[in-house]
């Protein structure tokens, strides 16, 4: 049976490398995939976890076990990828918060949720989204990705995001609103895309 | 629509986010926009998808070295694997080091039989007993030839 975290924190406080180790090799692509969602760069998403699991080092006799090694370990990446974003920011162009009619007028509501389906497994546009979720990811603003990884990799609540984003609790739900807005007319513009391609290979096929 | 602009932000909470008094009205509002339950579907189609997509993405990486590069910028480890680097190696890497070392064995064990058996056979080496006399040696292209006094011309 594999140890628990905090076994493995225990451990590695007290000077054991292999058990901290255990710990790296357990949350390593989770960090990455946080880092990478925000920063969108490989390379620098690899630095910034290893960087995360070097803070967390720097820090194991602080942790005392009152939130998960996964949300400490999470919550350190995202700073440090919201950071090293900030470093190499060059635009603060600030967009507007507030919900405006027209952006409930754009777009075609519910048509994603009937060409998705539910079944993640067994649906080849669902597949293709995935396999293209960075290039949305990529053209969405830097405030709407953020929030976007840090509510669905982190699972962090309306709470949590406002206190870790220091914003409002109205302008959480908003931003998440406009950021999924976004983020879903991108990937009917995908979907779109898809179903040309396929359209065209069950037209190859069939002739 | 203007209710709309109310309640749009509303969709996508988990249960406990929203306050007793907005979940009812979201609850009511839901009942009779078509458009806020297209939002709704939506939002549960798309849900999932950017966790799954990044966690693809760091599945296609290779981390067998993330682990060994993060210690080596932690201090303390970089220190004690300055002492004893090669033999914490060596743990871990038992199985590669243990068939490295017998791959070694074998090609230096096939190298000795192949130089042996090409290496030209040494000159016969013969004890000369000379029993006091002073032999004389022949240079010869056969090699030194030492000749020996007779006995009975020595006895006469």
């Amino acid at each position: 049976m594999e140890a628990d975290d905090l076994a493995l924190v225990a451990r590695a406080r007290a000077g054991e490398p292999e058990a901290f180790r255990a710990l790296i090799v357990r949350y390593q692509r989770k960090v990455y995939a946080v880092a990478l969602g925000i920063v969108l760069d490989r390379d620098l998403a690899w630095d910034v976890a290893q960087e995360a699991f070097v803070r967390v080092h720097q820090h194991l006799a602080e942790f005392k076990g009152d939130s998960s090694f996964s949300t400490w370990i999470l919550k350190i990446a995202s700073h440090l990828a919201i950071d090293a974003l900030r470093k190499e920011r060059t635009s603060t162009k600030e967009e507007l918060e507030e919900v405006r009619p027209a952006d409930l007028a754009q777009g075609g509501e519910g048509l994603l949720a009937t060409s998705l389906g539910s079944d993640p497994e067994h649906n080849l546009i669902r597949r293709e989204l995935s396999s293209r979720m960075g290039e949305a990811l990529a053209a969405l603003p830097e405030k709407h990705r953020t929030i976007l990884v840090l509510r669905e990799l982190e699972g962090l609540s309306y709470e949590e995001l406002a206190a870790r984003l220091g914003i409002r609790r109205g302008t959480v739900m908003s931003r998440l609103f406009h950021a999924r807005k976004k983020m879903q007319a991108l990937l009917r513009d995908l979907r779109d895309a898809a179903r040309s391609r396929e359209g065209a290979e069950v037209k190859e096929g069939s002739s | 629509m203007s209710r709309c602009l109310a309640f749009a932000p509303f969709i996508g909470a988990r249960p406990g986010e929203l306050t007793a008094l907005e979940e009812e009205a979201l609850r009511e509002h839901l009942a009779t926009c078509g458009s806020c339950q297209a939002r709704l579907a939506d939002e549960k189609a798309t849900s999932g998808l950017i966790e799954g997509a990044l966690l693809a993405a760091a599945s296609e990486r290779d981390f067998t070295n993330f682990s060994d590069e993060v210690l080596a910028r932690i201090p303390a480890y970089a220190r004690r694997r300055g002492r004893g680097g090669f033999f914490a190696f060596a743990r871990r890497h038992r199985l590669a080091l243990a068939t490295s070392a017998l791959g070694s064995a074998l090609v230096a064990l096939g190298l000795l039989v192949y130089l042996s058996a090409r290496a030209p056979e040494p000159p016969a080496l013969v004890e000369v007993d000379t029993e006091g006399q002073s032999p004389i040696v022949l240079e010869t292209s056969d090699g030194p030839v030492v000749l020996l006094g007779d006995e009975g011309h020595e006895g006469s």
